[in-house]
Formats: C-alpha cells, structure tokens, sequence
C-alpha cells in the first residue's frame, strides 16, 4: 500500500501535473496503516490466526470467525506499482511458473522465494505466515494454485469455492452450489480458528460489506457527473479499503469521508482533470507500473478515464445480512468477470450510457487472460451496438516488460484526436 | 517561405517541404540514429541551403517533441490520414509499414480517422524485421525486392518471432530452398502480418518506408487487394499531413498534441 500511496503522492506533485490531490488521500492512507498495523501485530504476536483471501474470496466469513485476512493480490499490486514486478518474476519462472500466466502470481512467489516484500518497509519481517488460505475461483483459475505454492511451502490448508465460469444465467442451481461450497468451508475454518461459526457475526459482516460497497459504488457514481470529480486513477488507490477490508466498520466509514469530499468537489466544480473534454471508460486491468505516467499523459489531452470495470467489481451491493450464505453466493457470482461475454457486453453498453462514454480503451494484460475482454470479440461487437469507438493496447497488470510505452503513448494520443475529429460539439 | 513537416520515426527521419499552394516540394530522409534533435538539424540545414523555411515546423513519430526549434507536435496516425486523404479524395483503408510499427487506418469519406490499430508489441511484419532478415543474409534492400521477383514457388514463414524466423529462414537454406522463394515467402509473411490487423473491406493505400524500399512488396500487397495503390515516396506522408493539418481554417482540425 505505502507504494500505491508514494505513487499517488508522486503523482498529485503540482509541479508535476495539473491533477488536483484528492484530501481524503490522508483518511486513506490511515484507514490502509492501520489495516497493515492490525496484520503486522497478528504475525509477529500470533494472538490472531491469519487466513490468506483472494481480492474477492469469501472476506466476510473470514472477519466474522476472528481471522486477521491478508490479501497476496493486493501484495502483487503493490509490486507492480513499486517497478519491481520484473525482479521478481524470473525466480518463479525458474521455479517452472511460466511467464504467461498472471504476474501477480509469479511476482509475488518470485519475492517470497527472494525473501522480499515491500512490507518490510513498513517493518514486516515477511509477508505474513498463513494459517489457513482461502480461495474463490470466480475471478481465474490461478488463484487455486498460487494459494495451493503457499499451502505446500507452509504446509497448511487450502479450501475454497469453485465459481462456475462464463455464467449467462446466474440461476438458483448456481447459487445454491456456491452458498453450499460456503457452508462446506466452515468445518475447517472453526479448526483453524479454534472458534465456532456465529451466524450473528457472519450476518453483520456481510451487513457492513454490503454497505461499505454500495458507499464504493456510491463514489465511482459520482463520476457520472460532468466533468467528474475522480477518474480511474484516483479509484485505482481508492479502492484499498473495499478490496482488503470488506467486512469491517473501517471501510465504511472511509467511504463516507472520500463520497463527502467528491461531492463537496461537484459542488465547488472541482474536477479530477482540469479541462475534462473526453470520457474515457477502460476495460482491463490497470498498469500499476505506468499509473503516474498514465494520469499525466490522459490530463494532458483532457481526458477523464470515468470508469471502469476493473474499479466497479467490488460493488456488491446484493449482500444481504438477512440471508448471508445465498447472497455472498449471488454477489460474488454475479461479478463481471466471472459471467459471459453476452452479459458482459449488456452490463459494458449500460455503463457506456450511463457515464457519457466517448471511447472506451481495452488493455489487454499479457498474463491475465480472464480480465482481457478484447480476446473474443467483444470488443467489435460493442462497437456495432454502439457506435463508441475504441482502442486497445497490449500490456500487462505488473509485467512491464509486456508493455511498450512509447508505441502506447502514440496509440492513446491518436485515439483522443481520432474522438476529437470524430465528434461533434454537442457530444463533447 | 516553405512550411516543413518532420516525421521522426524510430528508424528514419523523413522531412517535406510544402509550399502555399499544399504542394510537397522537397524530400529528405536521414537516419533517425540515437538523437532525434541531431536527425531533424540534419533535415533543417538540408532545406536551409536552397529554401527559406517557416516556423514553428510541424513534427510527428516517436521523437516528435524531441527537438530544439519551435515546432508543433501532430499524431503520426492522423497526419498520415490526412496526407492520403489530401490525395485520394476518399474514404479508405491506409496500411503503413513503419520501422517498428505496423499499422491500418480506416479513413471515413469526410477524411477522418473512423479507427485504427497498430502491431502488437512484436517487430515481426515490420521494417526492422526486413532490415533484421536482410542483414543475415548480407543482401541489399534493392536485391531483395529484385531476388523475389525470379521466386517460382512461395515458401512459408512461420515463425511469429524475428529471431526465430532466423533460424526457420536458416533451415530452408539448409534444406535446399532457393533465396527468391524464401524472399518471396518473407514478403508475405509481412502481408500477412499486417492482414491481422482488420478486416479491409474498401480501397487500400500502402504507405510507409517499406513498400517505399521495396517495390515488390507493392506488388504483391497489389494482388492480395486489387483495388489498391501506393503513392510515390509514401514515407514522407506522414510528414506531409503535420504540415496539411496545421493549414489555416482546416475545418475539423484535431489539436495538435502540444498547442
């Protein structure tokens, strides 16, 4: 996180860009400090067990049963935005991971097999030892087997939910396999923990996941103003709190601050980009080692990247404290990434209304197959519903080395004159 | 006075004069080396001999912004557009084979991008896969277009890496295979390349430093779409079209980059 917020700091530097600093950047970096001091405290004190979670795993369960949850997405995001990714990447691909699948995967094994991580800035010995790791295949694949690296090397349990994938119709069958595959977890969980399941804490946990994401849902909304008050850089450290403390009173009370200060922002017409002429929606993951270069580069051409799917999966707005186990079930089936390209391209051309989209912009991540919706069509498709021009570049979530910045920085300026010829006054 | 346009590409610098009336005058193409500001003094004092040249210049590719004199910055993609468009009257599609970059361009009948896309990051089917290929085999750009046109029989490349290519090219000189074919299946293996980019459904324009250097590629991009055409010295266009989209009164006229 301390490498997300240096970027964010970097990036809001006056000199440097005409981005204006978002203040609830303080109240974020205190809420993410203290999830890190709760972690840091339960691994070097083992007063807590530590479940490891993938970014959208059955969080909520784990709160409820006392677990302190330690996110090694998130970890391989922050080594994606500290540059260091490449470093790490070649000791797992030593160790028989191939360099195509995900580079979270392989970056953060590669670190751990270096014995480094950039918590250790933040006084962690290591990243901290699981008791127990805790998957849910809604997002990829992978996730089972990076988890299963850690299981085998700290030889402890590995559970999780198997999602079914490309869901069009997200009916009770599906639900009800996915709410059992929850209750099948529980067994282990109670021995890990050494405490009962309590269904109270369970529901109040997902109660405050649900309105800690309708609050996330609530702020990236809020860029459906004109010109919007936060873009997709802004979101991409924003949404800490909603990735790794779902579940907790932290992440809601975050969101209150960040939802007050944009609509403080609407009201005084303060806007994310100075001079917002194009909206701009991204599809895919972000470049976490180009955030900073990116934001500059799009408010350079007055461009305002609204939204995204990448900062809109953790909207799970159909938690439901009364009824836990078959609405996390639907929720965390529901999620984009997990459904067909037919539902897919209705929920893209929804949103494309609803933000006054002009382009939309594909990155399609070299090692993240599942988050790269340019691979089937869809992107053709949409354009023939639509009409929205798009763009696609080839890069990739951490990976650098799959980016070539100078060749994308052409592609996105042609892009903004291509929408700049193409549309009319009334549209802009 | 003469306005100058200066696409600095990754490989060549490519500079044009245009005079009052929109008309190109003058060419010059240096290496673009490792310094873009030494490549476009070359074209300046080039010019600077025989011409009075008015500023700022008008520059595009990669090292648009990498120059000392006043200078407006265009998209390459947009200026080569315009360029062709300036000269076909048409909507079309442009397929321009760069040093590094590959690209198609669909141009609506008002003379506008409608879209476009560039090679993926991969030198494999541009310039510098030609240049790569030529240098191996120790033979000219100029004796490889005329070697391709005595190939009796295509040979396939498959390879999508340059390096590899290499050594497949390597292995059918090793099996016998004679050096027009292989040139001949090198030539499409680039065609095909630039095939993946988009469908092309309309009149096709083929620009760029590589048809330029090599006609015979022309040629063969000519059979593949029959309606087709490549301007003469395609790979001052790019140039061309900054100097064109920075007239007065254009109508439309996409900002440039930097103004």
């Amino acid at each position: 996180m301390e490498e997300l917020l240096k970027i964010m700091n970097e990036k809001i530097t006056p000199e440097k860009s005409d981005l204006v600093k978002l203040r609830s950047v303080n109240d974020l970096r205190k809420t993410m400090d203290g999830y890190f001091a709760r972690l840091k405290e339960a691994a070097e004190t083992r007063n807590r067990k530590i479940a490891w979670c993938t970014s959208v795993g059955p969080a909520e369960l784990l709160y409820s049963m006392g677990f302190e949850v330690y996110f090694p997405e998130n970890h391989g995001a922050m080594l994606g935005a500290g540059k260091n990714a490449d470093k790490y990447i070649p000791t797992a691909v030593a160790h028989g991971y191939s360099p195509d699948i995900c580079s979270y995967l392989t970056s953060d094994i590669g670190a751990f097999l270096q014995n480094e991580t950039p918590l250790q800035k933040s006084g962690f010995a290591s990243v901290p030892k699981p008791d127990i790791l805790v998957f849910n295949t809604n997002q990829c694949r992978e996730v089972e087997d990076w988890f299963s690296f850690y299981g085998r090397h700290f030889n402890v349990p590995v559970v999780g939910i198997h999602t079914p994938l490309s869901i069009s119709d997200l009916n009770q069958e599906i639900i009800k396999s996915v709410a059992d595959q929850y209750h099948r977890l529980i067994p282990e969980l109670e021995k890990v923990a050494g405490k009962k399941f309590d269904i109270d804490s369970f529901s109040e946990r997902v109660g405050l996941s649900h309105d800690g994401c309708v609050l996330w849902k609530k702020v990236l909304q809020k860029a459906k103003h004109i010109p919007s008050p936060i873009n997709f850089f802004d979101s991409a450290i924003h949404m800490g709190p909603i990735v790794v403390m779902r579940g907790t009173r932290d992440a809601v009370d975050y969101y209150k601050i960040l939802l007050a200060e944009l609509e403080e922002r609407i009201d005084n017409k303060i806007s994310a980009v100075p001079d917002e002429r194009f909206r701009i929606y991204w599809e895919g993951m972000p470049l976490w080692y180009k955030l900073s270069n990116l934001a500059k580069l799009f408010a350079k051409l007055n461009t305002c990247i609204v939204a995204s799917t990448y900062c809109n999966s953790w909207v799970f707005d159909d938690l439901d404290p009364q009824n836990p186990f078959e609405s996390s079930a639907l929720a965390y089936s529901k999620l984009f990434i997990v459904r067909s390209d037919s539902v897919k391209e209705n929920v893209l051309e929804g949103l494309l209304h609803e933000f006054s989209i002009h382009g939309i912009i594909y990155h399609e991540s070299k090692t993240c197959a599942r988050n790269s919706n340019n691979r089937f069509g869809l992107q053709n498709r949409l354009f023939n519903q639509t009409g929205i021009p798009y763009l696609e570049i080839n890069g990739d979530l951490s990976d650098p080395r799959c980016y070539s910045e100078e060749q994308s920085i052409i592609a996105i300026e042609t892009f903004i004159d291509q929408l700049s010829g193409q549309l009319t006054n009334s549209r802009i | 006075m003469q306005r100058l346009g200066i696409d600095l590409g990754s490989s060549y610098t490519k500079g044009v004069l245009v005079d009052e009336n929109n008309r190109m005058t003058a060419f010059h193409c240096v290496k673009s080396g490792y310094n873009f500001n030494n490549a476009a003094k070359k074209i300046i004092s080039y010019f600077a001999e025989n011409y009075e040249i008015e500023y700022p210049v008008y520059t595009c590719g990669y090292g648009r912004e990498q120059i000392e004199a006043p200078f407006v910055a265009n998209s390459e993609l947009i200026a080569l557009s315009k360029a062709v468009y300036e000269i076909y009257k048409r909507s079309c599609s442009i397929i321009d084979i760069g040093g590094q970059d590959t690209k198609f361009i669909q141009v609506n009948s008002l003379g506008q991008v409608e879209k476009f896309k560039m090679n993926r990051k991969c030198a494999a089917g541009t310039g510098s896969f030609l240049e790569e290929i030529a240098f191996r085999l120790d033979v000219t750009p100029e004796e490889f277009t005329e070697f391709a046109k005595d190939a009796t029989q295509e040979v396939k490349i498959n390879s999508f890496c340059t390096v590899f290519a290499i050594s497949e090219i390597i292995g059918m000189i090793k099996n016998g295979a004679s050096l027009p074919n292989i040139i001949l299946g090198i030539y499409n293996s680039i065609i095909l390349r630039s095939s993946e980019l988009s469908l092309v459904e309309d009149y096709v324009v083929i620009t760029g430093g590589l048809p330029s250097m090599h006609p015979t590629i022309v040629t063969l991009f000519k059979k593949k779409y029959p309606d087709s055409d490549s301007p003469e010295r395609s790979q001052f266009l790019a140039a061309f079209g900054c100097v064109l989209l920075n007239r007065s009164g254009e109508k439309n006229k996409p900002q440039p980059i930097n103004s």
